[in-house]
């Protein structure tokens, strides 16, 4: 008598989804599950300093332009809906779609990383913050700089992947870089973003 | 399509093909070979980190000893908890973890199985970073602190030619850490940024693991093999997995911000500039804690898993061992400041993490009387494994006793910074993490050769290291108590500490006799142990379904499982008082079962080899390299080619498929050209 | 296994509407900066700009990333990291006096 056995798995079909939930989706998923606690530290550091009074130097929220910040967030924040868009031409078999879209969102993720440099260059230059300055200005820096450096891989990714829609065969879900998942990385780095904006900018006072 | 076609090409180099030989290792995403390699390594380093504690205990087994300078003492604790832990531990975790989780919920690899490579090669080149600190780390008195080892800024000379003075330029802040000690001020120098550096290095590979483990345990289970039909050492291996993936990411900002203020001259734990070294310990505590359980969980799962097997009793209370596990595991997120009960924090917070730590003991109880109540009754076989297994729960409850006896807050106030600590830390890390590894080592063996290690050598190393162990740190609970203060490099006569401080001295060199023993038998056993055959054990789990030495497919016919203890049940029958007994086709059946699993019918396709996670290894050690040298030119350039490798293997590896199209799997009984018998379509 | 095998899926047009919603919501923050500056509003700014945060939050979580179609593994993954996140971190920042605790 010999075992019962898996005709489906037999073959050694390497895709097998106990849960029903794709594994590299499932696998995005739980990273990002794990950014909560990487950015929580940031913005944990950055509450803490930025409330603390008595430091030398220029404190952060003394110096925040709130009408630029807002344009880039609202900038950051359409990027997820041309992302959006690309993921569902991707879905519906448009691939010009796709790639317009792909294009898009790279285009407006990098709008906004041009704008945070240009606000770095305008405190370290115009109002000599630096990191630094104090711990206020390390912690800012640091949270914003880590945030952008997330923008700018997810740049890179969404370039890539635009590069490989624009070949004949189009965008497959089949080798190692996969929309779904760029996307879902993309949303999580704007809602980030989303905390960022209010805790930090709209937010901030500056201690007495 | 013939099996002479050309291999097509999807990138730029040929995809290696060969699954022996040398290169088959640095291209494998097998998980068998790498928690093959994950374990080698990890045992050299827990090798080294002995000798750093045997220089230690002979600097200590002496009152006033100048053995080893006060700089080269701490560098040398510093260098052994940090190997223990970082490279030892957890990577010998993570090696049992490669090889069996698979095999344990009937799978043929891990979810992701290049990313499986990435996670081993990071780790590699990580260990070989933070140890490269002995040649290229610098290590100097702070500046202008005048007195303080030495007025030019050079470490204090002395203690002779053979002080080992030149280990003083490796990282001295303890494997904790503490800020502003471990700063820019109180330690320039690069060594401590090798050490930052190197376990940031190390976290992201645990970090990638952590993910794969998770959905490899989601999603790739044989048919039936429900969650609570799993095997507890893989419910261990899933709640390391969430322990990692929840508190690296807090110690990676954490070392992030020290880098920052070592490297870039940020203020975050700079005293002077405003910064507070509280935070430092907040944060490496939110780590740090959980981290000790992922240091033990993985022991407790292998002890789960022995236990039963030689007490031919299934296990206590599954379900409770179980949810216990993952309530130590989430208990174990709330009780980090019980590092800090003596560093300032408020009564309220004091009482709060007192009582949380407290119910800590609650869930390891649960498991501790479970293991008891496995053996009770049970016929008891006392093979090396099964005594490292008895051994673990003896020690490790010794140790959650002393445990015990922090969480109460005044209590500890008197404990902390002395030997009673370390006594604690020692019993459930060694008593117990070690011994359920060696446990584990015993027992997976046929797994991983075919053959069964000396029983006879197996019982003289568990004697004389349960001797050397207990020797070695029993009596440290004493002469904590009676003052002896930690992590420092010398103590007078006058305290009469030194006669129990020969007596742990020469326990500690018990304890690498018994490890020699053990590497002579592993030696030894794998060329010339006893053949093992499929079941040597008679146990219980599905991993046992795969022959011995296993097979690179793992299972040719993956098992479909009913029920927990799956293979157990498939030999034996519940008489009418419930008690097994063995069905009388029984060797049949685990002989029809080999020879099932040793001849597939159809040729398995399994993820190709690959390049490309070597490559994107490579380049992150070298960019951390330049991050340490980043104000002169070459540390620029490093900087960037390390990124410009690490990028391109990405893009590489992203156009890559995982498994190559009409590549054939060599049938097992045919040689290693690859040559197909017959044509087969691809699936 | 893919993109496609999900029951329901926002056209473009419904998405386009929700980034006027986002864009909106984003619009009433930053009125309510200029309008705190004006009249002090003290904790009520803090609880509607937070508000507003979470608001958005939820809905570029629930529909841009599709979690309110997925499996409900994924929202149990992604709600127990941010809860974890958040329990920690409150009680970091309680100890080191950002948050007031009682006693």
């Amino acid at each position: 008598m010999t075992v019962a056995h898996d005709e489906a798995v037999e073959h050694g079909h390497p895709e097998h989804e106990s849960t029903g939930v794709e594994s590299r989706k499932l696998g995005m998923w739980v990273f990002l599950s794990s950014e909560f606690l990487f950015f929580g530290a940031l913005i944990s550091n950055y509450l803490i300093y930025s409330n603390r009074g008595g430091f030398e130097g220029v404190y952060p929220a003394q110096i925040y332009d709130i009408p630029f910040t807002s344009v880039s967030s609202f900038v950051l924040l359409m990027s997820s809906l041309t992302m959006v868009l690309a993921h569902n031409a991707m879905s519906r078999g448009d691939q010009n779609g796709t790639k317009t879209w792909l294009f898009a969102t790279a285009a407006l993720g990098s709008v906004f990383l041009g704008g945070q440099v240009f606000e770095f260059t305008e405190f370290i230059v115009e109002f000599d913050m630096t990191l630094t300055t104090n711990p206020a200005a390390s912690a800012f820096f640091v949270l914003t700089g880590f945030h952008g450096i997330h923008v700018a891989i997810g740049v890179i990714m969404l370039l890539s992947l635009w590069g490989l829609s624009r070949r004949r065969q189009g965008l497959s879900n089949k080798g190692g870089l996969n929309l779904e998942m760029v996307g879902l990385y993309w949303h999580f780095v704007d809602i980030i973003w989303i905390v960022i904006f209010t805790v930090v900018y709209l937010l901030s006072t500056v201690p007495t | 399509m013939t099996a002479t076609a050309e291999r097509p090409q999807t990138t730029i180099f040929t995809r290696p093909k060969s699954t022996t030989g040398f290169w088959s290792w640095i291209t494998t995403v097998d998980h068998k070979k790498i928690g093959i390699m994950y374990g080698y390594a990890a045992f050299l380093f827990f090798v080294l980190g002995g000798v750093e504690a045997l220089l230690l205990r002979i600097q200590l087994s002496q009152a006033n000893a100048e053995f080893l300078t006060a700089g080269a003492y701490n560098a040398l604790f510093t260098m052994h908890g940090t190997t223990m832990i970082f490279l030892f531990v957890m990577p010998v975790g993570a090696a049992f973890i490669n090889y069996l989780l698979p095999l344990l919920i009937g799978a043929r690899d891990v979810a992701f199985p290049r990313l499986n490579a990435l996670s081993w090669w990071i780790f590699f080149f990580g260990g070989i970073f933070l140890y490269s600190t002995f040649i290229f780390g610098t290590s100097v008195a702070p500046i202008g602190a005048d007195g303080f080892g030495g007025v030019d800024g050079n470490l204090a000379a002395g203690g002779g030619p053979g002080s080992f003075n030149f280990l003083a330029t490796s990282p001295d802040g303890g494997w904790f850490g503490y800020q502003p000690n471990a700063g820019p001020l109180y330690s320039p120098g690069t060594a401590l940024d090798f050490w930052a550096l190197g376990l940031q290095i190390l976290g992201l590979a645990s970090l990638i693991s952590a993910i794969n483990f998770i959905v490899t345990v989601f999603n790739m289970r044989a048919k039936g093999m429900r969650l609570l039909r799993m095997p507890v050492f893989a419910w261990m291996s899933t709640v390391v997995a969430f322990l990692l993936l929840f508190s690296l990411p807090i110690i990676a900002i954490a070392l992030f911000m020290v880098t920052a203020d070592r490297q870039f001259g940020a203020l975050f734990f700079a005293p002077t500039g405003g910064g507070d070294p509280i935070l430092w310990q907040h944060l490496f505590w939110l780590f740090g804690h959980p981290e000790v359980y992922i240091l033990v969980l993985p022991a407790m799962g292998i002890v789960s898993e022995v236990l039963p097997v030689f007490s031919r009793k299934p296990l206590f209370g599954y379900s409770a061992v179980v949810f216990a596990g993952a309530a130590i595991a989430f208990l174990g997120f709330g009780v980090w400041a019980h590092h800090m009960f003596a560093s300032g924090i408020t009564p309220v917070a004091q009482a709060a993490f007192g009582l949380a730590t407290m119910t800590i003991a609650i869930p390891t109880g649960i498991k501790i009387f479970n293991w008891l109540g496995t053996m009770w009754m049970g016929r008891i076989r006392l093979t090396t494994p099964m005594l490292f297994a008895i051994g673990f729960v003896a020690m490790f409850t010794i140790g959650g006793l002393s445990g015990v006896t922090h969480s109460i807050v005044p209590s500890d106030w008197q404990q902390t910074d002395t030997y009673y600590i370390v006594a604690h830390f020692h019993y459930v890390l060694f008593g117990g993490a070690v011994f359920g590894i060696f446990a584990g080592l015993y027992y997976w063996f046929p797994k991983l050769t075919g053959r069964v290690m000396s029983e006879k050598l197996g019982k003289t190393q568990f004697w004389l290291m349960l001797i050397g162990f207990n020797l070695t740190f029993a009596p440290m609970h004493w002469l904590g108590l009676q003052g002896m203060v930690r992590r420092t490099w010398k103590y007078a006569p006058e305290t009469g500490l030194e006669p129990w401080n020969v007596a742990v001295t020469i326990g500690a060199f018990i304890i690498a006799l018994a490890i020699a023993v053990f590497m002579f038998n592993w030696y030894t056993s794998k060329r010339r142990g006893r053949l093992s055959g499929l079941d040597p054990w008679d146990a219980r789990t599905v991993e046992w379904m795969s022959p011995n030495p296993t097979p690179e497919y793992n299972f040719a016919v993956p098992p479909v499982v009913e029920r927990l203890d799956h293979f157990w049940h498939l030999k034996y029958d519940e008489d009418e008082e419930g008690r097994a007994a063995p069905k009388p086709d029984m060797d049949q059946i685990v002989a029809g079962i080999e020879e099932e699993q040793l001849n597939p019918k159809t040729p398995i396709h399994l993820p190709n080899p690959s390049y490309f996670p070597f490559f994107v290894a490579l380049g992150i050690p070298l960019m951390f390299y330049g991050i340490i040298y980043h104000t002169t030119t070459w540390g620029k350039a490093m900087i960037f080619i390390g990124g410009l490798i690490t990028l391109s293997s990405l893009i590489g590896w992203s156009t890559e498929p995982l498994e190559e199209p009409h590549i054939e799997h060599p049938e097992p009984d045919e040689d290693e050209s690859g040559e197909p018998a017959e044509e087969v379509s691809a699936s | 296994m893919s993109v496609e095998d999900h029951p329901t899926h926002p056209t473009p047009s419904q998405y386009w509407k929700i980034a006027v919603v986002l864009a909106v919501l984003t619009a009433i923050e930053v009125a309510m900066f200029y309008v705190n500056d004006a009249r002090d509003l003290g904790a009520l700014n803090t609880v509607i700009l937070l508000g507003l945060a979470v608001l958005k939050f939820v809905i570029v979580v629930g529909y841009y990333m599709h979690l309110r179609y997925e499996s409900s593994m994924l929202s149990r993954f992604f709600t127990a990291g941010f809860i974890l996140a958040m329990s920690l971190y409150a009680v970091v920042l309680g100890a080191m006096g950002i948050i007031a605790i009682r006693g």
